[in-house]
């Protein structure tokens, strides 16, 4: 057996020696190895090492109102999925257009609620800053689910192309 | 052993389906299947964000926001990929943002004082002596203070290969870069640990 730290894939043969991702057939090869190499030996006792430390950092316990709390958001934005749905029915069919309709919704919103009015507005029940944050926030995380879902599914469906190569 | 090989990826092959079948079915409209891969997938996600952000109510809040996403964007779900390297690929694009978004920068502080995110300690038939509470108190401090230093993207790296077991492929796919980078990308992080952590053996 090569020395494993003279490349790059030897690491890659370390780290995983030390992880228990190598067969029983390539451990017992490196084992072999370790017993004549030195700098094998020193770098598979310090991964180890790293390996045994990190166990000790558990993760925290989760609160016990983490699913109610997430089923309580699902049903405030479900308004908003709701009204995308619609946007992507059978008759906006065009790929863009449910992205075109929810910029043009946001900015259409913007204009109406920033134009000044002309004649001293009577007192009304203002809209909420929280509201307005809400839903302008609501827009940005919808659109960018949709630019995150087509990137990944992009990413996804170039692969196999690219793996043939 | 060939056999066995055969049946891990049979094994796996059915986990794949599993869950995108489940994403399949919330897509349909069944919002219980959505129950059953939030039960499934709550703790490795929250894990996850908690070593990343090392403050649980962040981390918390931000796997909010990873399922939310999911349940979200259910109507244009694809079976394009494992579930879970979506998944992980919201939750790390979130963790990512946040913590480029400067809203962490209270983690060193929350390395030192925020004692109500210490981990359970599982003690088998007796409670710890002072002494070896504050040796782990100690040890622990300095593991999660190894991985805060580490570059954003390394510790991502590291932590889904280390604690969520997950291969090459499916790191490179959920931190959108080659697996050539991935190998990159721990090494380097696992040498950086080395150095400060290997004394601790």
């Amino acid at each position: 057996m090569n020395c494993p730290m003279e490349n790059r894939e030897g690491e890659e043969l370390l780290v995983n020696y030390v992880s228990g991702a190598l067969d029983a057939q390539e451990a017992a090869a490196f084992d072999q190895h370790m017993i004549t190499c030195a700098a094998c030996r020193q770098f598979a006792h310090g991964q180890r090492a790293v390996w045994k430390a990190l166990d000790v950092f558990e993760p925290a316990s989760i609160s016990a109102d983490f699913d109610r709390r997430l089923y309580q958001r699902i049903e405030k934005v479900s308004w908003w999925d709701r009204m995308v749905a619609a946007l992507s029915s059978p008759m906006l069919t065009h790929r863009g257009l449910p992205i075109a309709a929810a910029a043009a919704a946001l900015l259409v919103a913007g204009v109406v609620w920033e134009r000044p009015s002309a004649t001293p507005a009577k007192p009304k029940a203002p809209l909420s800053a929280e509201a307005q944050s809400l839903q302008a926030d609501q827009v940005q995380n919808a659109l960018d689910d949709m630019e995150m879902l087509r990137e990944f599914n992009h990413l996804m469906r170039s692969e196999p192309a690219e793996s043939k190569m | 052993m060939d056999e066995r090989v055969n049946k891990d990826m049979a094994g796996f092959a059915a986990a794949i389906d599993y869950d995108a079948e489940l994403m399949l079915r919330v897509k349909g409209g069944d919002n219980a299947s959505f129950g059953v891969l939030l039960e499934k997938h709550r703790c490795p996600v929250i894990h996850f964000l908690y070593r990343m952000v090392q403050n649980q109510a962040v981390a918390e809040e931000l796997a909010q926001e990873v399922f939310l996403r999911v349940f979200r964007s259910r109507g244009s779900y694809e079976r394009t990929a494992k579930f879970t390297t979506w998944l992980f690929r919201i939750a790390t694009h979130l963790a990512l943002n946040s913590l480029r978004d400067g809203k962490h920068e209270r983690m060193q502080e929350s390395l030192d004082v925020e004692v109500d995110d210490q981990p359970v300690r599982q003690v088998s038939d007796r409670r710890p002596t002072v002494e070896e509470s504050m040796v782990y108190q100690a040890r622990l401090g300095e593991v999660r203070e190894a991985i805060a230093t580490l570059p954003q993207k390394q510790r991502a790296a590291v932590l889904m290969h280390k604690y969520e077991e997950m291969e090459y492929s499916q790191i490179a796919k959920a931190l959108n870069c080659s697996e050539s980078a991935v190998k990159s990308l721990l090494f380097r992080a696992y040498e950086t640990l080395r150095a400060r952590l290997a004394h601790m053996a």
